[in-house]
């Protein structure tokens, strides 16, 4: 009787145990998930930013070169980051907000190569940048653009 | 209808002028444009849904313009009614009253009208400021805010339009009400601004704008603002 009260109770015990192990260690993984998914996105709007920057410069009837030359550098610095931006699990299965389609993870191979593509668009208008020439910078930022338009066409759920 | 009849009380049978021109082809251009710009936004066509908008920015101004110099009928004064006039109009439909032949809006839809214009106005205000995900696209003031505030402003074009689309599903179904219910047609009116009384109006029927010279001005301003807009408000 006294024996059999002490199991139940060492039960008791071991299950509120287990069950608080697994809420703490589930809800560190979703922080960890959420600040993975902030970070990207803090990122994302510095790259947006940065491309509002350069295209606000080229419809002035003045465009400021220098203004242009520092956000194409800071663009290409972090392009090449991107696909480390999106590990696994950090999809819409997250249980965080993120318009990140499962495709990232289903289709790696087509992710890299618009990743790549966003890359070397982003370095080419930094040298390009670095000419100074004005049509030619547009040009560049117009290809930059399309390898925007091309990844989150694909791999990006869309706005509302 | 000549100056002699403005101040009678039309008959039944008569045909009397209700909408004059510049309402009516405003009120289709702001139907075209708006389908305009919904396509070129859902196919990606920035490019002219930014022209449309600025187009749709001219339409607006020149409709609050007319609202102040236009016909008697296209006037704020004319249409915007107190709220127990609207609620003894809303009863009045509510026990299935007998029409009296109105000439212009009813005190429900001048409200109506008032909402569409203000949600209009908003929406093409709103959209100057609005930058797409990218930083690619911009509206042409887009370059005087910041990345963020442009995306705030693009959070808000987005739900306006659904209150834009909302607004116009319920003028949609004002139209078939009275079309249905009242036997009552208001499309044809707005396409040839005249109205076969079926009972005596006590309206006084004055539909025609008195000064020519505002239409041509204010045509003048609402154009010449959605070229600049267009061109980024630089000079």
């Amino acid at each position: 009787m006294r024996f059999g009260q002490t199991t139940r109770g060492w039960r008791t015990a071991i299950f509120v145990a287990t069950a608080s192990a697994v809420v703490v260690v589930a809800s560190a993984a979703a922080a960890d998930v959420a600040s993975v998914i902030q970070t990207r996105q803090t990122h994302y709007k510095e790259i947006g930013k940065a491309t509002k920057a350069i295209i606000d410069q080229l419809k002035s009837p003045t465009p400021a070169v220098p203004v242009i030359q520092a956000a194409a550098k800071q663009i290409d610095a972090l392009a090449p980051e991107v696909p480390s931006w999106f590990p696994a699990g950090s999809g819409p299965t997250a249980g965080v907000k993120t318009q990140a389609k499962a495709d990232i993870w289903a289709k790696p191979d087509e992710f890299k190569r618009d990743a790549a593509a966003f890359a070397d668009a982003a370095h080419k208008l930094d040298i390009v940048a670095a000419g100074g020439d004005l049509s030619a910078i547009r040009t560049q930022a117009q290809a930059l653009g399309q390898t925007c338009k091309t990844c989150h066409e694909a791999f990006r759920q869309r706005d509302d | 209808m000549t100056d002699k009849d403005a101040g009678s009380r039309p008959g039944r049978g008569v045909i009397i002028k209700v909408w004059d021109a510049p309402t009516r082809w405003i009120h289709g251009l702001i139907i075209v444009l708006i389908g305009l710009a919904w396509w070129t936004e859902s196919h990606d066509e920035m490019d002219w849904h930014i022209r449309i908008g600025c187009a749709l920015l001219g339409v607006v101004l020149f409709r609050l313009a007319w609202g102040v110099f236009g016909g008697r009928t296209a006037r704020f004064s004319s249409f915007v009614r107190g709220p127990r006039t609207v609620l003894g109009y809303a009863a009045k439909l509510a026990r299935g009253g007998a029409s009296e032949d109105g000439v212009g809006h009813n005190p429900m839809g001048g409200w109506s009208v008032v909402a569409l214009l203000g949600v209009m106005a908003a929406e093409v205000g709103v959209g100057l400021f609005c930058v797409d995900v990218d930083g690619l696209e911009s509206g042409p003031l887009a370059d005087r805010v910041s990345f963020q505030v442009g995306r705030m402003a693009a959070h808000w074009h987005t739900l306006l339009f659904d209150a834009l689309l909302a607004l116009i599903a319920l003028h949609l179904c004002a139209i078939a009400f009275y079309a249905i219910v009242r036997r009552d047609n208001l499309i044809g009116p707005m396409l040839t601004g005249r109205k076969r009384l079926t009972a005596t109006s006590s309206e006084t029927v004055e539909a025609q704008p008195k000064s020519p010279i505002m239409f041509w001005l204010s045509a003048a301003v609402a154009t010449g603002v959605a070229i600049w807009a267009g061109y980024g408000f630089k000079i």
